[in-house]
């Protein structure tokens, strides 16, 4: 699947916004998170979305993701226009082509991590295989939590947690990660180890990688970097 | 802290709802039974009274109820007052109607030819004016299938006497009830069976009988209505322990409430401690909260309550209009009874929690990301004290059964399940594991969702837990004393019905006619011989029947006489039966003659049975003269009683119908164990409200998780299909523990009640029942996950995922 899109018109593009706007309540409490948004996510690169708090990242990058409806305007990601899906059809494709990585709250507490990383097979109805124990031993391996499957997250630090949820981002091959503040939480250390991670996917995997952040070192480690200011791209 | 404590009230009042419905459901249960007893204790006094509403005086035995009127003196009286005075009381005598001899306990009571002195109230036909008329009271004549025009011969003997039903009243006086009315002069032909519980004179009452006392009618009714009252009173006490389950139940919910409530808002509770809140402000804070709860639960159960109390009063009048059920005046104690039970349930229920809420140290707030850890570890001392009870108490029981000890019982049984409950947090989970591991990978997210919270886990189940038990308890009870009693009835009514010809033998066209009739399933002729047996006055058949066993209903034990003994019906020839057991008489067969031992029995009609050798010593040409009859199930005993006296009548037969006896008992045991799984499943409502509760909150917990999910490409309908799951799962663990808690029990009960009262009887599990409880759970819990799961559903993976 991603052989073919790869050779496609959109050959660099891995996903697109036209027009994109966004409003939130009604008259008085109206707020305008998007105001017009276009714009191509580059296909194998590592994008960060940078902007102060309240500008509307979290919206635009919910918006690309299919987790919620846009106002007005279009969303294309890997060739579907996302607006014409339902609820079913835009669950599944989630489940197919994207991948996330949150800032808190990312693995279920009852679940080990190794249980955590094979997740999203899961859903899918995929058997758990031995490819796909493989696969989710290697990205751990990559990711450097391999010694750490058996554990629930509350025995994991919160830079661990997140390489888990790195991990389980990437197993089912999505043509998008999404990363939303996920170094919010971290110190400095961890969080640098966190972004190599999230670098490395995109250089080494030519995984394409969208990360949504307020904090100018984070974007640093970005291939582009786009910024927002009140709803609008600066 | 006030303006906390109100901010608080208005964010999660709301939260409140369902536990707060359930402690309502139980205050209702309470204010209602409440409501019925005033309402059946005005209706008991109404109703009382009403025989000696126009009376000045009421004469009754003055040591009542430890004695009473002298029968011959208290007729001598109402005689002496003539027109001012009318008697209540009762003849009890043997009657037939429609072919067959009815109950033994028919009962004949005076009715006025005045309308004054009348009490009854007509409901059709109309009142008897003379000797030969009666009237049935109505609910006697709907169980005899007894209806306006019919004949009823009263009495026997020289004192029998034919009267014609003119009419059927509705009696509302119970101590002065009977099951049929004649005039005073009628009733007086047979005075000698008459007892007077009272006379109500208007004017002088002259010279006393003795050992009698004059009160006024409202005196007499107060101090009748005591006694009637127990039975009232009885009732009551037997509805307010189910109350109480109701009540244990609803505290089970509510604590879980508070429990899940308080640790989802441990950090706030930090954050108020970080800042400067005293832990006496912060508890303080939360025991108003439940306080609020309590008032307002309580409040909305005691106006239910009343207003279903009183809708109830009205629903039973309308369907039956001589239910004893009067105005009933509003029963103020029991209000204020329900009403502060609720407020100190929730109280007490909100105790716990809100402890563990003063330990929670202002440093949790600062902790980062505390993804608030509800996960609480079984304590030691409560494994201590479950391990305890649960040695002591299946000790107790079987000392119980050994010794027959019902307090010993009651005592094991309560301290086993005490253990159980105990022991849930440990118990419960890894039963749902069990039973979730049966569902495969599916039901892995569910399962692990489940046990996540061992006590959370535990207390929700525990409250289904008491109703199933108790519901099992009860139907394998009923199904164990039911079979028993089969066994039993089955010993003393062999024979269905028996049609006995004591002077011609049966023709083969009558048992040809009678194996025709609708409702026989088989009939056999039973062969013998007219005997004259000493000590009985008229000539009896002298049978034997080998081939008893077809339509036996013991199997034809009965009819195994051994040689050189006689089996007498002690019921077929009544009280004047003469013969005992052991006796030895003479039984002759025209000259030839045999020396036999009388053995009683019952249920095979006024014939004596004998061995096959026994007869042949007796007759060489034996003829039937009775035919046995196996009724098919269902039959109505009624209709073949009479069609099959029909039969006989024209021949000089008569019939022993011995099916009624069946019928009144099977009735009995449906209405004990459906009143009592009526009542145990306000229990079950409550305990349901409690999963449906759990699970909503623990949705609202966790609905960040949920957007997560969602957003990792987990379908509404597998969102759904998952929160079904974990309800099922805890009601299906629920329901499968509470079966065999609840099967055991009933053994243990078995074991020291039924089998000392009926020697040989087996235990009984009903399958079938048990299957449908266990299925009846399965889709309560799906039901208990529909508000819940479509909540979840409905957020959207961006809006779940912005939730703080
Ligand atoms: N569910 C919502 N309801 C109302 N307003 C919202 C909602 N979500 C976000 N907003 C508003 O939209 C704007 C953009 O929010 P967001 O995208 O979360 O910003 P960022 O992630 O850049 O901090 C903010 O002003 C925020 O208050
Ligand atoms: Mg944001």
């Amino acid at each position: 699947m991603t052989t073919t899109t790869r050779q496609g018109a959109q050959e660099t593009v891995a996903a697109s916004a036209w027009n994109l706007t966004k409003t939130y309540g009604q008259g008085d409490a109206q707020v305008h998170a998007l105001r017009g948004i276009d714009f191509d996510l580059p296909r194998g690169r590592f994008t960060a979305i940078m902007g102060p708090s309240g500008s509307g990242k979290s919206t635009l990058m919910h918006c690309l993701a299919g987790l919620d409806q846009p106002s007005g305007g279009t969303v294309t990601v890997a060739g579907t226009d996302l607006g014409s899906l339902d609820d079913d059809a835009l669950t599944i494709f989630r489940r197919e082509h994207i991948g996330f990585v949150f800032q808190s709250f990312n693995l279920l507490p009852m679940l080990t991590a190794g249980e955590n990383i094979v997740l999203p097979l899961e859903l899918g109805g995929r058997r758990i295989d031995d490819a796909a124990r493989e696969r989710a031993r290697m990205l751990a391996d990559t990711l450097g939590v391999a010694d750490r499957l058996g554990h629930r997250p509350a025995e994991l630090s919160g830079g661990q947690q997140q390489r888990v949820a790195i991990a389980r981002a990437l197993i089912t091959e999505p043509d998008l990660l999404f990363a939303d503040e996920p170094t919010g939480n971290l110190d400095s250390t961890t969080s640098a180890e966190v972004l190599d991670h999230l670098r490395r996917s995109a250089r080494e995997l030519g995984q394409t990688v969208v990360m949504v952040t307020h904090e100018r070192d984070a974007a640093t480690y970005a291939d582009y970097v786009v910024t927002m200011q009140d709803g609008r791209i600066a | 802290m006030r303006t906390v404590f109100l901010a608080s009230l208005r964010t999660h009042i709301r939260r409140y709802v369902a536990a707060a419905i359930a402690v309502a459901v139980a205050v209702a249960f309470v204010v209602v039974v409440g409501v019925l007893t005033s309402g059946a204790r005005s209706g008991l006094m109404d109703g009382l009274g009403a025989p000696y509403r126009d009376a000045d005086y009421v004469v009754s035995a003055a040591g009542w109820p430890s004695s009473e009127l002298d029968p011959k003196a208290a007729i001598a009286f109402a005689e002496r007052h003539g027109e001012n005075a009318a008697a209540t009381g009762r003849a009890t005598l043997p009657a037939r109607a429609n072919g067959r001899r009815l109950p033994s306990e028919t009962t004949v009571g005076p009715i006025a030819t005045s309308a004054e002195w009348r009490w009854q109230e007509l409901s059709s036909g109309r009142f008897p004016a003379r000797t030969g008329e009666a009237v049935a009271d109505v609910y006697f004549a709907l169980a005899e299938h007894i209806a306006v025009g019919d004949r009823v011969r009263i009495g026997e003997g020289a004192a029998a006497r034919d009267v014609r039903v003119v009419g059927l009243v509705e009696s509302p006086s119970p101590p002065a009830q009977a099951a049929m009315y004649v005039t005073w002069p009628q009733l007086l032909q047979w005075r000698d069976h008459l007892h007077l519980s009272a006379v109500a004179v208007r004017g002088e009452v002259g010279q006393l009988p003795e050992g009698a006392k004059a009160q006024s009618p409202e005196g007499f009714a107060a101090e009748r209505l005591t006694y009637v009252q127990n039975r009232v009173d009885s009732l009551s006490v037997m509805l307010l322990l189910f109350a109480g389950i109701a009540l244990f139940v609803a505290v089970l919910v509510i604590a879980n409430t508070f429990s899940i409530l308080f640790a989802q808002r441990l950090r706030d509770f930090a954050l108020l401690r970080c800042i400067g809140a005293t832990r006496r402000q912060v508890v303080r804070s939360v025991r108003r909260e439940a306080a609020v709860v309590g008032v307002l639960a309580s409040l909305t159960g005691t106006l239910v309550g009343v207003g279903l109390g009183y809708g109830l009063i009205a629903l039973i009048n309308t369907l039956t209009p001589t239910a004893l059920m009067g105005a009933a005046e509003l029963p103020t104690p029991w209000l204020l009874g329900g009403f502060a039970v609720g407020l100190v349930v929730t109280m007490v229920a909100s105790w716990l929690p809100a402890r563990r809420v003063v330990r929670v140290s202002p440093l949790a707030a600062l902790r980062p990301d505390a993804a608030v850890d509800v996960h609480t570890a079984t304590g030691l001392v409560r494994l201590a004290l479950a391990a305890i009870l649960l040695v002591t108490g299946p000790a107790l029981l079987g000392v119980a059964m050994v010794q027959g000890s019902t307090a010993l019982m009651v005592a094991g049984g309560g301290s086993v399940f005490a253990g159980v409950l105990l022991f849930g947090p440990v118990l419960v989970p890894h039963l749902v594991w069990i039973t979730g591991a049966l569902l495969g990978p599916a039901g892995r997210l569910a399962t692990k969702n489940a046990v996540r919270n061992p006590r959370r886990t535990a207390t929700t189940t525990a409250s289904l837990l008491v109703g199933v038990t108790l519901t099992t308890a009860v139907l394998t009870g009923m199904a164990t004393w039911r079979s028993a009693l089969d066994e039993q009835i089955g010993r003393d009514h062999p024979i269905d019905v028996a049609l006995t010809s004591p002077e011609r033998p049966v023709t083969t066209d009558l048992l040809d006619r009678v194996r025709h009739t609708p409702g026989v399933e088989r009939a056999i002729p039973v062969d013998g011989a007219v005997a004259r047996v000493a000590g009985l006055d008229k000539p009896i058949p002298v049978v034997t029947a080998p081939a008893a066993e077809h339509v036996a209903r013991d199997g034809g034990a009965f009819a195994r006489v051994e040689p050189g003994k006689i089996g007498i019906d002690s019921e077929a020839f009544g009280k004047d039966l003469s013969l005992r057991p052991g006796d030895r008489v003479t039984v002759r067969v025209g000259d030839r003659r045999a020396q036999l031992q009388v053995a009683v029995g019952t249920g095979w009609g006024p014939v004596g049975v004998v061995a096959p050798e026994t007869l042949a010593t007796l007759t060489d040409a034996p003829e039937p003269h009775a035919i046995w009859i196996r009724a098919s199930s269902g039959a109505d005993p009624a209709r073949l009683g009479g069609d099959l006296d029909k039969l006989a009548d024209p021949v000089g037969a008569t019939i022993e119908n011995g099916l009624r006896t069946w019928e009144s008992l099977d009735q009995q045991l449906e209405i004990y164990t459906w009143s009592a799984l009526g009542l145990l499943g306000i229990a079950v409502v409550i305990a349901l409200i409690g999963i449906a509760n759990t699970l909503g909150l623990s949705v609202l917990e966790r609905a960040r998780e949920h957007a997560m999910l969602r957003a990792l490409g987990l379908t509404r309908r597998q969102l759904r299909r998952m929160l079904a799951t974990e309800a099922v799962l805890l009601s299906v663990v629920a329901t499968l523990l509470g079966t065999v808690i609840g099967v055991g029990f009933a053994w243990v009960g078995y074991e020291t009640l039924v089998t000392r009262a009926l020697s040989d009887a087996t235990m009984r599990v009903p399958w079938l029942s048990l299957g449908v409880v266990v299925l009846i759970a399965a889709l309560a819990g799906l039901l208990a996950a529909v508000l819940p799961a479509r909540r979840a559903a409905r957020v959207t993976p961006a809006a779940g995922l912005s939730l703080d």
